[in-house]
């Protein structure tokens, strides 16, 4: 085969391809946009209901602070 | 004295070939890159390695009955290696960044102009003396532009084995070489403004669209396009054991202990494909220079799709990220965020240059697929 005939070919095949792979990746495209119609998350993160943080135990801090100094003296000794 | 004739004739020495000493030393070179300086050491060390073995003379390792021979007839004559890799790619990758824009598939889709341009311009490198590349030889190189190995090594080995050993090395080297091949082209097209743009920030993804995502690919590829299934189908039998999130021993399996086995064997296999005389000839000349257009028109045509689609849409999108879209995870993507900082130092645009990272790995093998189709 000749060269000429193999350049249009190749042409040919260019085209065809891109075309191809344009036309495959839009339908894929067109696919993701309705699964996320369908799946997508929910969109209720609100966060203004959620109940106000407590302080979680009754320990003053100062005791903690106490309690804590103690526990590394105590180790240090060891 | 016979006997010593004898010894002498079975010794390496005796039987050295200049073509396979170059082979060695080109083995070498691959090591010294990949040790050295650090160019995808994964492969080029088993690569490398395989180059050196498979010149060693009398051992003839390629040979029928070597180890070689065994290791690449059942692993890419088959076309099993590859597509063992890509399982294990797709355990690793993550599409979200793609499925909260979707419309990045279409910077995939024009990255892959590099594959197309290149068959075309290896056909027309058939007007040199020299070169007499078929048309399935010109798609086996064309998919360097692809950026990915496995693909490059699934289609060479069906549609042209002899040239498999120079296009593996060519794909290998010009991923490894991204960084230095993208930023030039990406601030050649784009103004310092352009490359400053900074993109919405992403939706959240469900965990349901991620289980989803893969099945609809691979069931789009089973209605039109059945000659991808091999590359496809194993690749979101991979992304679907790492969403779905109830195999995670499969999934770290095929994203560690089988990709890391495959590599070692894969790299062997393609090391032994660069025996002198298959590889010492001006078309792997021809290859590696193909290989560096391939690259450079799919970055080239992924950041005019990119500047195009950012004229027309009303979410701004940065030119840059096109560039992603020749696949090569994730280092074009890593590229596309390092030359976003330098124009606008706030602007990080990894996440959104990942979506066209992973859709050119889909693109890749959709044009593969294509390939296959018609010229296989």
């Amino acid at each position: 085969m000749d060269i000429v005939s193999l350049l249009l070919e190749a042409a040919n095949l260019m085209l065809t391809g891109m075309v191809g792979v344009f036309v495959f990746l839009s339908i894929l495209i067109l696919a993701v946009k309705n699964l996320a119609r369908f799946a997508g998350p929910e969109l209720t993160c609100d966060t203004s209901d959620r109940a106000p943080s407590k302080p979680s135990t009754g320990v003053p801090s100062d005791h903690i602070a106490a309690i804590s100094a103690a526990i590394a003296q105590h180790r240090t000794k060891k | 004295m016979d006997g010593l004739l004898n010894l002498w004739q079975a010794t390496g020495l005796a039987n050295l070939t200049f073509p396979a000493l170059i082979m060695m030393a080109v083995g070498c070179g691959l090591l010294y890159l990949a040790i050295a300086k650090g160019f995808e050491p994964l492969l080029l060390v088993p690569i490398g390695f395989g180059a050196i073995l498979t010149n060693i003379p009398v051992a003839g390792l390629s040979e029928p009955g070597g180890l070689l021979y065994y290791v690449y007839y059942i692993g890419i004559d088959s076309g099993v290696f590859p597509l063992l890799i890509f399982m294990g790619v797709g355990a690793l990758t993550d599409f979200s960044a793609l499925i909260a824009n979707p419309r990045m598939l279409l910077l995939g889709a024009a990255a892959q102009f590099g594959i197309f341009a290149t068959l075309f311009g290896a056909i027309a490198l058939n007007f040199v003396p020299g070169f007499e590349f078929t048309l399935k030889d010109a798609s086996a190189i064309a998919i360097i532009g692809g950026a990915d190995g496995p693909t490059a090594i699934f289609l060479a080995s069906k549609l042209a084995p002899e040239l498999l050993g120079a296009i593996a090395v060519a794909a290998y080297s010009y991923m490894a070489l991204v960084p230095i091949i993208q930023p030039p082209i990406m601030r050649a097209l784009t103004s310092e403004q352009e490359r400053s743009i900074a993109m919405p920030q992403l939706r959240a993804v469900s965990t349901k669209e991620k289980i989803l995502f893969p099945l609809m690919v691979l069931s789009l590829t089973i209605l039109f396009l059945p000659a991808a299934t091999p590359l496809v189908g194993m690749f979101c039998l991979g992304n679907l054991m790492r969403e779905c999130g109830v195999v995670d021993r499969l999934s770290n399996t095929a994203q560690n202990e089988i990709i890391n086995i495959t590599t070692i064997f894969l790299g062997l296999a393609v090391g032994s494909k660069l025996a002198a005389e298959h590889f010492l000839t001006v078309e792997t000349l021809g290859i590696l220079v193909l290989g560096a257009l391939a690259f450079s028109i799919g970055t080239a045509s992924g950041v005019f799709m990119a500047k195009a689609m950012n004229r027309l849409s009303t979410n701004p999108i940065n030119p840059l990220v096109g560039a992603a879209g020749v696949s090569a995870v994730p280092m074009a993507a890593r590229v596309v965020n390092k030359v976003g900082l330098e124009a606008n130092p706030h602007n990080f645009l990894l996440m959104h240059a990942m979506g066209p990272n992973v859709a050119g790995v889909l693109g890749s093998a959709v044009a593969a697929g294509i390939l296959l189709a018609l010229v296989g």
